[in-house]
């Protein structure tokens, strides 16, 4: 063992085995660090629009989720694709003669969504994406508690037994976000990535007083 | 000139083949411990995806007890009062988390989520008996990396799971 080590660390130059185990140890850590190094940075990428994506989903959801709290009427029509255009209705907290309305709706083909004029975040989607990177709005819809969910759930079976004043204040947000990676180079795969965002809501203003314009001004 | 060149050139004090093989060993070592740093980075923001998605769930389902609560709530006379006033802490709902992998199912995330046995405040003040309840919403779940995968099934699995908690109040509708 000394005679070995006394021989690989000598000081006399290196022999041309040396060397060549030398290249290939040294071929071998950069080949991998760089696939490893390329694998990660996709990776870290595809992690940044998921959040990016997750961020906008919760944004949407909350938003909608205050406005639907403090409405007292909701409209629900069909929107474009499978999304749904929302008319909420609130009162104006001084004049109860006042209904400002805001329609909810999504824009699928560029991953959008307005409430009113409004965008509610507009640097989503971002506008220096990758190359093949995409959003899209797959679902925004609002239902009634117990009408969209799967045949298993205990909200199908449970909304039948329901009181109407319950049924027309609970409602279910929708939102499924995707994001797609598109083959860019020959031997790339496309990739997607598909995220549900849900929230209930219990309208408490649609079985108040105030649904029916008693406000501050009465008093 | 000359002086660099032949310094350049000479032989001792350069490395030798073992120095390269710990140099790159080290190397090895450093790029693993970072990786697995990373790595575990990434984890923590699946995590907290899950945790933003498990608040939500409790959320709904507190705003389903504060809809029930306020607009359909069962007479105390009623046979299904005392059951609902209970909770279900002892059999919870299962639902599904985090789906992960959408092309399998072995991986999914499933929850349990429970309310408390509701209960009602009446401030004596008010004089008109129960003025409003409490609700607590809890949602249960285990993390892939929080014990070994040796079972799936939720109740075999060992230590304390993730939980939230979720308390609000709601009070029956007048109108």
């Amino acid at each position: 063992m000394h005679k070995i080590r006394a021989k690989l660390a000598r000081d006399e130059g290196w022999t041309f085995i040396e060397a060549i185990l030398a290249v290939v140890l040294i071929s071998i850590m950069v080949l991998g660090l760089t696939i490893v190094l390329l694998a990660f940075k996709e990776h870290l990428d595809r992690s940044w629009s998921i959040r990016t994506m997750d961020q906008y989903g919760n944004d949407v959801i909350e938003r909608l989720t205050h406005d639907l709290r403090n409405a007292v009427e909701v409209t629900v029509r069909n929107g474009p694709g499978n999304t749904h255009k929302i008319e909420v209705d609130a009162l104006d907290p001084w004049y109860k003669s006042l209904i400002h309305s805001t329609v909810w709706r999504a824009d699928p083909n560029h991953a959008r969504i307005f409430a009113g004029r409004e965008l509610i975040d507009p640097t989503f989607p971002p506008t220096a994406m990758g190359a093949g990177e995409s959003y899209q709005i797959v679902q925004f819809t609002l239902t009634q508690f117990g009408s969209l969910t799967p045949e298993s759930q205990w909200e199908r079976l449970d909304a039948r037994s329901r009181k109407d004043e319950f049924l027309n204040a609970a409602w279910d947000i929708h939102l499924v976000l995707r994001y797609n990676r598109a083959a860019v180079a020959g031997r790339d795969n496309n990739w997607t990535y598909e995220k549900e965002y849900f929230n209930r809501v219990y309208m408490r203003n649609k079985n108040l007083m105030v649904a029916r314009g008693i406000t501050g001004d009465e008093q | 000139m000359n002086t660099k060149l032949s310094k350049w050139r000479e032989e001792e004090g350069g490395i030798d083949f073992v120095q390269l093989v710990i140099g790159l060993l080290i190397i090895s070592i450093a790029a693993v411990g970072t990786f697995q740093s990373l790595f575990w980075g990434y984890e923590q923001l699946d995590f907290q995806m899950r945790y933003r998605k498990a608040i939500s769930i409790a959320r709904s389902y507190a705003e389903y007890w504060q809809g029930r609560i306020h607009t359909d709530f069962p007479e105390p006379t009623a046979p299904s009062f005392r059951a609902i006033k209970a909770g279900n802490l002892a059999h919870p709902l299962e639902v599904l988390l985090d789906e992960r992998d959408p092309l399998k199912s072995d991986d999914d995330i499933m929850c349990k989520i429970s309310y408390a046995p509701l209960n009602a405040v009446d401030l004596i003040t008010t004089g008109e008996g129960i003025d409003y309840w409490t609700i607590r919403v809890r949602v249960t779940w285990f993390e892939p990396t929080d014990n070994p995968r040796d079972s799936d099934i939720y109740e075999d699995r060992n230590g304390k799971p993730h939980e939230i908690e979720f308390y609000t109040a709601m009070n029956p509708a007048t109108l």
